[in-house]
């Protein structure tokens, strides 16, 4: 009896000791940047990231200050930054789109300005893009270096299925209304695309309102002057997609079509559709999940121009490119400013383009054809350095806190549920700072 | 121990406390266990939910967008909640879902638990199959059936006759429909589990005196067996009602809450918010309401069910 008796008390002191253990380590954990000799970056977590392993050990070689890569990944990204931000687990340089995905961060005094580093180092800012370094510039300072590689978004093609029907990529926009009519005829979708996710619908939002009223509806939207929503200009960009939906461009079922599991990535690739408007990343998901026609039959070419449109027919939409940022309480500011050094090194350069990213360092011409795909990566690298204006995606333009009402208005707008007043004021409700 | 039954003979009357029989528990005679003995439960309790509960009162009553400091509001956020549109229609889908998950779930689950019960041939292999799907996640499930009801690759496209053009995830109705219908499919087995174990419990001298009686198979089911299920019933309705307000994954993978705000029910609204919109002052406001509502629910269901009072089924049998 004795012995059976001690045995419970023995689990539950060791459950209490181990519990105990198991708070105190709690307590002192290091969350980030608290600990010596270390410096948290965080970035979104994708295949990009052998790349940035690949820098971290480089600069851990010669660093006495170490890198800590930390991954997030998926597309939640942004949500779990902005959990963490303000906690003892934010890291000390994270990962961004620019824009007003940081400006927020920025409003709460947690972002470091990097003039400072900029004024010791002028290259940090002399070898970047400026349309493309400008974009991370808040309250005329700057607080992001750019990293990554750009993403314009760009019309792609299934060259058999167009040739089929005897359709030429289109260069203007009734081109683009001529194609969706006769591959209609033929029995195809005319153009792929995942509404189940929203962003991608949301890209025709912003290139038709870019090419009938030029960037500065958006901008003066963005700068809370709601009453751009409403102006004519933004109801003729409106009514150019009711119609073009109207006109059975994008099929019936959209709304239950995704990108992100492939479902519109392979409406393309297997004929059954003859375009899709997505991102240059398009390129190497295609090559990933369908490589015989990516190499074959995938076309791609600049968002139609449109005639009488405000904006310049060489403005591209998309993602600028990504950033990197840097927190205030960071205790290693200058090792950071060397890790934000490689962000311009022609090792870095090659290894982006070597993966089909294309940076938007000054250097990265010299380096062109050495990609993966140089004939395309020439294609987006002179599109975006002739771009006179580069929207910035608008969910991420906008503040975070505004992205997923701005994504219900423009799936209800698109599927018909909101009319053209109901999606003007569902716009003009949303914050802008 | 063998002292004790040495000592447990019948002439030891009632001095000896309560050890008439031998394997009776000692329990009378150490009285009922030390307050103590739930103390780590009850540290564990307050710590994980008493505390995250009163704080997301607190928070209820704040504006907050998780980098900023919080300030007090006062009853802002609720009265936006009265008022918001959106809140009303996701508080009569989740019902909606509730209803319909208990509506479908539960005949389906008291007939496949029962047969499971039995005794034939094969059953226990097929059981084990139909088990699966409560092995797998929520999110699992989820986007294996997003995949399977692609409208251009999925079973839709197979069967036009009956998805049409196989919009599913684009029009309310049908949205609603697959989020009923997945939910089925993943819980329907962990219930149909509860009713096999109930079914297994029904003492089989009832069914040989109804058979003495001359009672059918259908009498059977519907006079001993669906009786003899009472309680089981009523634990696999409340934890249906429970589940079914709290429903969260299969939404946020399979439609988003869309199109549009169409399948927004009051758990996504709450994420919506808090974790999208980055007003958790709004997002603290649902939850703490969803936690009053899912309480005055299984209180009601349990309540009039005569759940409270434990009566037992086996009354009169043994």
């Amino acid at each position: 009896m004795k012995t059976r008796a001690r045995l419970p008390r023995l689990v539950a002191c060791g459950a209490t000791l181990t519990l105990a253990l198991t708070l105190s380590a709690c307590g002192d954990g290091d969350g980030g940047s608290g600990s010596d000799g270390k410096i948290h970056v965080l970035v979104y977590g994708d295949a990009t990231n052998k790349v940035e392993k690949q820098l971290v050990e480089k600069f851990n070689k010669t660093s006495d200050v170490k890198v800590v890569l930390d991954t997030i990944p998926g597309a939640d990204y942004q949500k779990k930054l902005q959990t963490i931000i303000n906690t003892p687990q934010a890291p000390d340089v994270f990962f961004n789109w620019g824009g007003g995905s940081i400006k927020p961060f920025v409003k709460a005094g947690l972002l470091l300005p990097l003039d400072d580093m900029i004024k010791k180092n002028p290259d940090l800012e002399n070898k970047f893009l400026p349309s493309v370094f400008n974009n991370a510039v808040v309250d005329g300072k700057p607080y992001g270096i750019p990293m990554r590689g750009t993403q314009p978004v760009l019309l792609f093609h299934n060259k058999k299925v167009l040739d089929e029907a005897g359709v030429k990529p289109p260069k203007t926009w009734d081109e683009l209304l001529e194609a969706v009519s006769a591959l209609k005829a033929k029995g195809v979708t005319p153009i792929a695309l995942g509404g189940g996710d929203i962003w991608p619908t949301q890209m025709w939002f912003q290139y038709l309102y870019d090419r009938v009223a030029g960037p500065e509806l958006f901008a003066k939207a963005i700068g809370g002057d709601k009453s751009a929503w409403e102006s004519p200009d933004s109801k003729k960009a409106l009514n150019m997609i009711r119609e073009l939906v109207d006109a059975g461009a994008f099929g019936k079922n959209y709304d239950s079509v995704k990108y992100t599991n492939a479902g519109s990535v392979q409406l393309v690739a297997s004929g059954k559709a003859g375009f899709e408007l997505m991102g240059s990343w398009y390129y190497s998901q295609q090559l990933t999940d369908h490589p015989d026609f990516a190499q074959k039959s995938l076309g791609y070419t600049a968002f139609p121009t449109l005639s009488g449109g405000k904006g310049d027919a060489k403005n591209v939409a998309g993602n600028t490119n990504n950033y990197y940022s840097v927190m205030k309480k960071t205790k290693h500011p200058e090792a950071v400013a060397e890790f934000l050094k490689l962000m311009y090194s022609d090792d870095f350069v090659k290894a982006q383009l070597d993966i089909g990213n294309l940076p938007t360092t000054t250097n990265t011409k010299d380096f062109l054809d050495q990609a993966a795909d140089p004939k395309y990566s020439r294609f987006q690298y002179d599109l975006v350095a002739d771009a006179p204006s580069f929207q910035l995606s608008w969910d991420q333009a906008y503040p975070q806190k505004a992205s997923s009402d701005m994504h219900k208005a423009i799936q209800q707008f698109f599927n018909g549920q909101l009319d053209t007043d109901g999606f003007i004021k569902a716009m003009q409700a949303l914050p802008t700072d | 121990m063998t002292t004790q039954i040495t000592s447990a003979r019948p002439a030891a009357g009632p001095r000896k406390g309560a050890r008439r029989r031998p394997p009776a528990s000692n329990a009378t005679k150490v009285g009922r266990p030390s307050f103590a003995w739930a103390l780590p439960a009850a540290v564990f309790f307050a710590l994980f939910a008493i505390a995250p509960l009163v704080m997301v009162a607190v928070l209820s009553f704040m504006t907050w967008d998780g980098i900023s400091s919080p300030e007090f509001v006062g009853m802002d956020n609720w009265s936006r909640l009265m008022d918001d549109p959106v809140m009303l229609d996701s508080i009569w889908l989740t019902l909606l879902l509730t209803v319909l998950g208990v509506v479908i779930q539960t005949p389906l689950s008291v007939v496949l638990g029962v047969w499971a019960a039995g005794n034939q041939r094969n059953r226990a292999v097929l059981s084990v199959i139909y088990f699966i799907p409560l092995l797998l996640s929520a999110t699992a499930v989820s986007v294996l059936w997003r995949a399977l009801l692609d409208p251009n690759f999925g079973i839709p496209a197979e069967a036009t006759w009956l998805f049409g053009d196989g919009n599913l995830f684009g029009k309310q109705a049908t949205a609603i429909g697959v989020l009923a219908f997945v939910a089925t499919w993943q819980f329907t087995p962990f219930h149909t589990l509860i009713y096999q174990g109930a079914a297994r419990a029904v003492p089989e001298v009832l069914y040989q005196a109804a058979e003495i009686d001359g009672a059918g198979r259908y009498r059977q089911f519907f006079h001993i067996t669906l009786p003899q299920l009472r309680n089981s019933m009523i634990t696999s309705m409340i934890l249906m009602v429970v589940g079914g307000l709290t429903t969260f994954e299969t939404v946020l993978i399979l439609t988003q809450g869309g199109p549009g705000t169409d399948t927004t029910i009051s758990a996504y609204y709450m994420y919506d918010k808090a974790f999208q919109s980055f007003d958790f002052g709004i997002g603290a406001a649902i939850a703490l309401a969803l936690v009053v509502a899912a309480t005055i629910i299984s209180l009601i269901v349990v309540r009039v069910s005569g759940y409270d009072k434990m009566r037992s089924t086996m009354e009169g049998v043994s």
